[in-house]
């Protein structure tokens, strides 16, 4: 039972009143000694009272002054011969007697020593010095001497009488010593007396609160077992009490209810046999073992700690999920279990309904994305295959109507991409599945394949379009072209809309030092925009004017779209307007210059006119192209075809696999999205085998390239990425960089393959790189990573070819994988831990693993290279 | 202290039992005490039923010597140090002189008198005595009898009615 919350001051009250009795109970402990002192005095002094040592003692001192008078009336008859002489003696005996009682008896020892006594003593005793011999001599001495006895007996009479008066003064003055004694002693007795009584008094006050302080403390005790019994018996889950043997002592109304045994049902049967199931019993006899068993050596739980979800029986055998808690108290006669039992069957319930609710769902969001991925891939796939059979047809010869016919076509089919493309895009936002990627672009040919896609629009408004940079040019940096062209294109596209015979200009101006950003202004001429309207223009599905965007076209995403991909790429976006005279919108992005340009940085207008294909021309190659859609199929080869190279098509994954194994490719195109086999599966595969293939090029051809996907596909053994729809320019670009990395296996390492700089993350642990580019100094920053660079190289040289029993493999593996980890190489350091732990688990290595090691190495090292490039730049 | 009987008592009981047996007459009693030889150091009067003169029952030393001797070791207000006295426990000499008194009055010498209860003379009570440390006391020296209580064996014989019963210079005693 809890104690009340008062109880500490309760406690130091009684400590107090405990202080203090203890003290009254000393004082009267002395108090008692006192008067056992002062008893002891008292009662010598009554004995000395009962026992007197005074005999009569006036009387004896006054009865002196008798014998002498007398012993002088026996002188004086015996002059005259009235009495014998025998007389005399005797009357002289008896005074003699009295004298000598006074001279040596112990009462008279005080009086005696009187200084004023001294003389009278002498005096007398002179006298009985004379008259003894007279005494005791003859009769006729005796009476010859009778007169002068006489005489002499007068004389002494003074002196008789002073030791009388003297003795009396002397038992006055003692027996007045002796009274103030006594009266002295029973004043200190009444003293010690008073004192007792206060003790007595003080105790009896003391023991008074203490008696007040065990009542009120009866009563709290009484007060908190009620609350105690109130809140056992409002208690919702059932309490049962059990002695040490188990059996039930007390059962509370939850209890009751909940297991349908009445208190007196309940009461002296055993508790797990009642209530519990035979399967939880031993749980619960564990647990208790564990818990409060002495010799038990499992750790003490706390009480609440002390849970079991055990299955409970109610009387009929009814069976329900319970929660059981329990405690071990002293009680009265030996140790009590306290048991709370609750009944969980809702929260179960309850549970079991969520998680269904929960995985409904999750399999909700689930069927969603699929359907988006299905959409994004039923949907591209047609459009792709127009707008590659569009390319196509620049091909043959056309009439300049044809060919306009044509662009309008292309253009148009292009927008339509981007609508489905906007949407999905919002999607995937929403879906937190959208990422920017950052790599190296130019802002010129982002601008000018900007430009020149709005222009046709621009010039059907008859509105002049044009770009500038202001203020210094800075051309390369990094960042996401894809989504950056998209915002720019929102931009323009309304800019352009809603400007007639005016002019619309892009300004490009970088800004701040400290964090640079890169602004991209958009200025027209056109119709404006309110203030108030400024606000939501940038909210989704906002169109201001209904009938002039139904004229301009568009869903009112785009520039929704345009704010979640500049948050994204950490910019900021906004717009400033007077109404009637243009809108200017702007848009503010980090800038991250880079040094080296990429080579191809994804579609470029450009590129695609048949002059720029032409220029990378390359050896024909025989190239199997795996893809599903026939539309799809037939493009690539119509582009492959038209640079002269031999084409082999599959129509699935596992045709792919089964073909590749027939001979060998120069080149294989793998879609990704196919049934049967998927692109990344039969990449595997054939990686995995042994066939004529295992090292031809691999390019993933998919319109769903993100980020991580692309690691995915590198894993899996593709190491080039082409997007969907297929342009000319950018398949034969690729497929140039990687015939011209697997051409020469020699020079294959030493040429930097194409790395898309997205990877870079990928590859590199860059914050470890970071913490190591600020904690060495630049010098031996730049020597050691030549060294690492130089040894590594020697390393990957080594691995190239060697058997994949090599003794040296596992300890050559484990060295550069602990360097690779020192530069932050964290993906080629992963690898090289799998050839490890594949070693020391005794398991025979994949050779393809020590096969893509090169490759690995090399984008490794490109990664490296462009990473220490910008962070020299930055710095 | 010490009380030692000097001798049996029987021969004094003896005595007076022969006597109750005799039934003699009271007058003819007298001759039960045999007559002092000596000078007469006490003199018993009063209820008395053994005597040897006119009514009393005198004795000299010798007689006194005669009768069951006490000697006592105490303390005593009226002298220094601890003495011892010799003489005949009161109760014994009631018996020698054969009285049913209830009390008998002690007399001095110098006419000093006091009345001793019957409930004093006990046993182990009050003597008179006739030898302070073994030798005969003179007049002078409180003697020749001197009525002594064994002060020290009990409180109640050191109270002022012990101590004004302790007559001295003792000679004579009626029995009442």
């Amino acid at each position: 039972m809890s104690l009340p919350e008062d109880q500490p001051r309760v406690r130091t009250l009684a400590a107090r009143l405990w202080t203090r009795t203890t003290a009254t109970v000393l004082a009267l402990v002395f108090c008692v000694g006192l008067v056992g002192a002062m008893a002891l005095g008292v009662l010598r002094e009554i004995d000395t009272l009962s026992t007197s040592n005074s005999d009569n003692l006036q009387w004896s001192l006054a009865q002196a002054d008798v014998e002498y008078m007398q012993f002088r009336l026996a002188l004086e008859l015996a002059e005259e011969n009235q009495v014998t002489l025998q007389d005399v003696r005797r009357r002289f005996d008896i005074f003699y007697s009295r004298l000598n009682t006074l001279e040596s008896g112990e009462v008279y020892r005080g009086m005696r020593d009187k200084s004023e006594l001294i003389q009278p003593r002498q005096n007398i005793r002179e006298f009985m010095d004379f008259a003894v011999p007279i005494i005791d001599g003859s009769d006729a001495d005796l009476r010859a001497g009778l007169p002068e006895m006489q005489a002499r007996a007068n004389a002494i009479m003074g002196d008789v009488r002073d030791l009388t008066l003297a003795g009396l003064a002397a038992f006055a003055n003692e027996s007045d010593r002796q009274r103030q004694q006594v009266m002295g002693t029973l004043i200190r007795l009444a003293a010690v007396l008073a004192i007792v009584l206060a003790g007595l008094m003080l105790l009896a006050l003391a023991l008074w609160r203490l008696n007040r302080l065990a009542s009120l403390r009866e009563a709290e005790v009484e007060r908190t077992a009620g609350r105690m019994r109130t809140i056992v018996e409002t208690s919702l889950d059932a309490m049962v009490l059990s002695d040490a043997d188990g059996r039930i002592r007390e059962f509370n109304s939850a209890a009751q209810t909940i297991f349908g045994y009445s208190r007196d049902e309940a009461r002296e049967r055993d508790m797990l046999e009642l209530l519990i199931v035979p399967e939880s019993r031993e749980k619960i006899m564990r647990l208790a073992r564990d818990q409060f068993d002495p010799d038990a050596n499992a750790p003490a739980l706390q009480a609440a700690d002390r849970t079991l979800q055990v299955v409970a029986m109610a009387r009929g055998g009814r069976t329900f999920p319970a929660e059981i808690t329990f405690d071990r108290a002293e009680g009265t006669d030996g140790p009590v279990y306290v048991a709370f039992i609750r009944d969980i069957s809702r929260r179960k319930a309850a549970e079991e309904g969520l998680t269904d609710a929960r995985d409904r769902a999750l399999a909700g969001e689930r069927a969603k994305a699929e359907f988006l991925a299905v959409m994004s891939h039923e949907m591209r796939t047609p459009l792709n295959g127009l707008l590659g059979t569009m390319q196509l047809l620049r091909d043959h010869q056309m009439s300049e109507a044809q060919s306009d016919l044509l662009d309008h076509m292309q253009s148009s089919g292009q927008l339509l991409l981007g609508l489905v493309n906007d949407v999905l895009d919002l999607a995937k936002f929403e879906a937190g599945k959208l990422s920017v990627e950052q790599k190296p672009l130019s802002v010129t040919r982002l601008l000018d394949g900007v430009v020149e896609t709005i222009a046709p629009l621009a010039a059907a408004n008859a509105t002049a379009l044009e770009w500038h940079w202001e203020g210094e040019a800075q051309d390369a940096i990094a960042g996401d072209a894809r989504r950056l062209r998209q915002v720019l294109l929102n931009l323009l596209g309304n800019a352009v809309k809603f400007t007639r015979g005016g002019r619309v200009d892009i300004e490009v101006e970088t800004l701040g030092f400290r964090d640079p950003q890169l602004e991209f202004r958009v200025i027209d001429t056109g119709i404006g925009i309110a203030d108030s309207d400024l606000e939501r223009i940038f909210q989704d599905f906002e169109t201001l004017d209904s009938s002039y965007a139904r004229q301009a076209g568009g869903t009112g995403l785009g520039l929704g779209i345009a704010r979640r991909m500049v948050g994204l790429m950490g910019g900021a976006i906004g717009a400033e307007s007077e109404v009637g005279e243009g809108s200017l919108f702007w848009i503010r992005i980090p800038m991250i210059p880079v040094a080296q340009m990429p080579a191809f940085e994804g579609p470029d207008r450009r590129t695609k006119t048949p002059a720029a294909s032409r220029q990378t021309t390359l050896a024909p190659m025989s190239i199997l192209l795996v893809e599903d859609n026939e539309i799809n199929r037939f493009v690539a080869r119509q582009m492959l075809t038209a640079e002269g190279h031999e084409v082999v098509e599959a129509n699935d994954g596992m045709a792919g696999v089964e073909m590749a194994n027939t001979r060998a490719f120069d080149m294989i195109l793998m879609d990704i999205s196919m049934p049967v086999l998927d692109g990344q599966a039969a990449a595997r595969r054939i990686r995995a085998g042994n066939g004529p293939c295992v090292r031809t090029p691999i390019l993933a051809v998919t319109a769903h390239a993100l980020p991580e996907e692309i690691a995915q596909f590198r894993d899996a053994g593709m190491e080039y990425c082409i997007s969907k729809p297929l342009d000319r320019g950018e398949l034969l670009a690729t497929l140039a960089a990687a015939r011209g990395q697997a051409g020469d296996a020699g020079a294959q390492l030493d040429v930097p393959p194409e790395l898309s700089p997205s990877m870079l993350d990928a590859l590199l642990d860059t914050a470890h790189l970071e913490r190591f580019w600020i904690d060495l100094p630049e010098s031996a920053r730049d020597a050691l990573l030549r060294r690492f660079v130089e040894e590594t190289q020697k390393d990957i040289s080594w691995f190239v070819g060697r058997a994949a029993d090599d003794p040296g493999l596992q300890a050559r593996a484990h060295r550069v994988a602990g360097s690779c980890a020192a530069f932050g190489l964290k993906a080629l350091r992963g690898h090289l831990g799998q050839i490890e732990s594949a070693l020391k688990q005794g398991q025979i290595v994949d050779p393809a693993l020590i096969a893509a090691l090169p490759d690995l190495w090399a984008r490794s090292r490109t990664a490296l290279d462009i990473w220490c490039d910008e962070a020299r730049q930055t710095a | 202290m010490t009380i030692a009987p000097h001798k049996p008592r029987f021969p004094v009981l003896s005595l007076v039992v022969a006597g109750l047996l005799a039934s003699a007459p009271f007058g003819t009693q007298a001759a039960d005490l045999a007559a002092p030889e000596g000078d007469v150091l006490l003199t018993v009067t009063g209820a008395i039923t053994n005597t040897n003169a006119d009514n009393a029952a005198r004795f000299d030393r010798k007689m006194l010597e005669a009768l069951p001797a006490v000697t006592i070791r105490t303390s005593t207000i009226w002298t220094e140090g601890v003495q011892t006295f010799t003489g005949v426990q009161l109760i014994d000499l009631a018996a020698a002189v054969g009285t049913d008194a209830d009390e008998l009055r002690a007399m001095a010498v110098n006419d000093y008198a006091v009345t001793i209860p019957g409930e004093d003379w006990v046993d182990g009570g009050p003597i008179i005595a006739y030898l302070n440390n073994g030798a005969p006391m003179s007049l002078r020296d409180k003697g020749p009898l001197w009525v002594i209580y064994p002060y020290d064996s009990k409180p109640a014989y050191q109270s002022e009615v012990a101590y004004s019963r302790s007559i001295w210079q003792l000679d004579r005693i009626e029995m009442e």
